[in-house]
């Protein structure tokens, strides 16, 4: 974890694009809100290795979501059961229902449902103020930051070595 | 710091290959574990099915085509967790793939062999969800356990039967009395023997006496028709008291003839009472061999009792709402869908001892109404080591209400030996050899059961025996049994058949207890019979003078009745006219 970390600032530090940190957060954000083991996490999987997504933030934002994923549960399974029986998207969900494509990406399990529709809708949010925490942090707040007392001390911990120790991407 | 933009390409062609090594892997690591994985699966979803736990031993796949074969299926009876309710030797299928991918389970073909039931467990399974109606065995065990038989004792008996014998010397004693007052009462109006003699004496000098003339005569015909009048008033009061005499006689023998039958009705009451005090003997066919026809019933019944409840429960699709975090799946299903379960075609080929049966099935699904056929199976054999002929088929669906069902059954020449019916310290008793036939019917409407059939028990030969002597009776009862026709009734709910037998046993050995009992109770009855007869002739040997006299006032009645009426029919105006010419003869012609 604390490599992820290392590896996370240094990230955060580096030439990489502020774009390409920021949809890394949204894939992992995906990933880890939406049940695992489902078709399309393959995809987005395939997306993360393929595209020049940072994958530390890819991975980071997946183990965050996927703590939150348990408090969000609840409000994916609601919101899934509620898509679910909307009485004027049965044809559409029925005839989902008689495909085998379809029904291998079990869009009929309420929280599977529930998560991609909240995942989707909160996908350019997060890709947003991603965007504008990590260009802010490398405008503003990377030099001040740096310089801090806490800052100094940290540069003499292990979590630092590590990080001293890790060559770029 | 200045800001260095290096543009590269936006593909990571490495990234891909990272993508499918971990794709190979997690399916080679889905492969190796895929039995493991199905084995673990249908254990648990059969033991949701099924209410106990359920074992498999070996799960094997095949890709081509898709199937599956699993080895060594042990459903646990969640009624007897010590005992598997069905155990499958080997069970294959195979899968519709084009179904499957549709997230369908259609088995085209499922083969499965070496079925037994009520097969004991190594180990007690696991429960769910257990059983909601009492066993019927346990029932029978127990009333097998009050078959108690009670004779009542003398006192009892006395005590109930309110005796006739002293009620009737009573009212006979009190009736002799009453008749005696009212005789003597009646006697004051009877003339005395000295009056009668003196009517006599008076017709004879009337009517012996020589008159000399016509006033003479009519003076004696005055006096004769005063004595006349008299003798009517004496001989109406001599024919009231003869009435009155009569009717006593006859009342009092009337009396009598019921003091001396009374103390045969009283014993005849008192045997009846003397009898056995057992509800269960009316149901001794069911105390006896009601736990084998149940044991019969679980091959009989199997369809319903094994497949109905796992069916309607498999159809059970409510969605569970505090299960938030696992998440529901909803089905799309249209009316027309094809069912998400179907075994099209299944053979189960049951054990039976020596003996296999294959069972054909047809559609095996808990969606009826979408597959718009029931469930059907049958089940065929003929001249096996253990019968002769064997028929079963019915079929079977679940509908909104419940299930529905309805099977017919002939089963000949099952010829069964050593055979226990009961096993207890206090009775035992064993088939040692007979024929068995069995027909009938059964239906499920609403999933309440109804229906019934026979069993036939021919060249029967049973050995039987007890501790308690009433129980003993049965035993040599059963021991002398060649044949015997069980009739059953099937009712109640499909998961908890309730059996109701009757035979011409019930009463065969309801009769053979009673005599039994009153072999039993004879010396006590014959202490009754004794007492009550000495009190019988106690009476009427004291009685019988008084009576007598009763008699003998009524013969007397009849002897000064008869005088009477003989002094009344006295011609006397004939003879005295008679006389009286002949002196006027002599007096005119010779004097």
């Amino acid at each position: 974890m604390l490599t992820l970390l290392a590896r996370f600032f240094k990230a955060l530090n580096s030439e990489t694009g502020a774009w390409a940190l920021a949809f890394a957060f949204v894939l992992g954000m995906i990933m880890g809100i939406t049940p695992l083991w489902r078709v399309h996490n393959l995809l987005i999987l395939l997306v993360a290795l393929l595209f020049r997504v940072n994958l530390t933030g890819f991975l980071l934002s997946w183990a965050v979501f996927s703590a939150i994923a348990y408090l969000v549960d609840p409000i994916s399974h609601a919101i899934g059961a509620a898509v679910l029986a909307a009485e004027a998207w049965q044809p559409v969900w029925t005839a989902m229902y008689q495909s085998a494509v379809w029904r291998v990406v079990q869009f009929h399990h309420t929280i599977t449902m529930g998560s991609l529709i909240l995942s989707a809708l909160f996908a350019p949010i997060l890709a947003v103020i991603s965007y504008f925490i990590v260009s802010r942090y490398r405008q503003h707040i990377q030099r001040w930051f740096m310089q801090l007392k806490l800052v100094q001390m940290f540069k003499a911990s292990r979590l630092f070595q590590i990080y001293a120790g890790l060559k770029g991407e | 710091m200045e800001q260095r933009t290096v543009r590269r390409s936006a593909f990571r062609w490495q990234g891909l290959l990272a993508f499918i090594i971990i794709l190979v892997l997690l399916v080679a690591f889905s492969l190796l574990l895929l039995n493991s994985i199905l084995k673990w699966t249908m254990e648990y979803n059969l033991g949701q099915l099924n209410g106990a736990e359920v074992n498999i031993a070996e799960v094997d796949h095949h890709w081509s085509p898709l199937g599956l074969e699993l080895t060594g299926v042990e459903l646990t009876d969640p009624a007897a967790p010590m005992q598997n309710r069905v155990v499958v030797g080997r069970l294959s299928a195979t899968v519709n793939v084009e179904q499957l991918l549709l997230g369908r389970i259609h088995l085209e073909e499922v083969v499965s062999t070496g079925i037994r039931v009520a097969q004991p467990r190594r180990s007690a399974g696991e429960v769910y969800q257990l059983p909601s109606a009492d066993s019927v065995a346990n029932e029978l065990r127990q009333q097998f356990a009050n078959f108690e038989l009670n004779l009542p004792s003398t006192d009892e008996v006395m005590s109930r039967l309110q005796l006739q014998t002293p009620a009737a010397i009573a009212k006979a004693r009190e009736q002799l009395e009453a008749q005696q007052t009212k005789l003597a009462e009646a006697k004051q109006a009877l003339p005395t023997e000295e009056k009668i003699k003196s009517y006599e004496q008076q017709v004879k000098a009337i009517t012996e006496a020589d008159y000399s003339n016509p006033a003479a005569l009519a003076r004696a015909q005055q006096e004769f028709e005063k004595l006349k009048q008299q003798f009517e008033q004496d001989r109406a009061a001599v024919l009231a008291f003869k009435e009155v005499a009569s009717e006593s006689a006859d009342t009092i023998k009337a009396l009598f003839a019921e003091v001396r039958t009374a103390p045969a009705r009283d014993l005849e009451r008192a045997k009846q009472l003397m009898q056995l005090n057992s509800e269960g003997l009316s149901e001794i066919t069911a105390v006896i061999f009601g736990e084998q026809v149940q044991q019969w019933s679980q091959y009989i019944l199997l369809a319903y009792e094994q497949l109905a409840p796992m069916l309607a429960r498999s159809a059970d699709v409510e969605p569970v709402a505090d299960e938030r975090a696992q998440g529901d799946w909803v089905e799309f299903a249209a009316a027309s869908a094809p069912p998400s379960f179907l075994i099209k075609h299944a053979v189960t080929e049951f054990v039976f001892g020596e003996t296999q049966v294959e069972v054909d099935w047809q559609n095996i699904t808990h969606q009826h109404a979408q597959l718009g056929q029931p469930t059907t199976f049958r089940a065929r054999g003929e001249n096996s080591n253990l019968w002769r002929v064997l028929n079963l088929n019915g079929e079977l669906a679940l509908t909104a209400d419940g299930v529905d069902a309805r099977q017919q059954w002939q089963v000949q020449g099952i010829q069964l030996q050593q055979l226990a019916l009961a096993e207890s310290q206090q009775f035992a008793a064993t088939i040692l050899s007979t024929l068995l036939d069995s027909e009938g019917s059964v239906a499920l409407r609403d999933s309440q059961l109804s229906g019934g059939g026979t069993v036939r028990l021919a060249d029967l030969a049973m050995q039987a025996s007890a501790e308690n002597k009433w129980a003993n009776v049965v035993a040599q009862a059963l021991q002398k049994l060649t044949h015997l026709d069980i009739q059953t009734d099937v009712s109640g709910a499909m998961t908890a058949p309730v059996f109701a037998l009757h035979s011409d046993l019930d009463r065969q050995l309801g009769s053979a207890l009673q005599s039994a009992a009153l072999d039993q109770a004879e010396t006590q009855l014959q202490g009754i019979r004794a007492d009550l007869q000495a009190q019988a002739n106690g009476f009427l040997g004291d009685s019988e003078q008084d009576f007598n006299e009763i008699l003998a006032l009524v013969t007397d009645a009849e002897n000064r009745e008869q005088r009477l009426q003989s002094l009344l029919k006295a011609k006397l105006e004939a003879q005295l006219e008679d006389k009286l010419k002949d002196k006027l003869k002599g007096f005119l012609g010779g004097g």
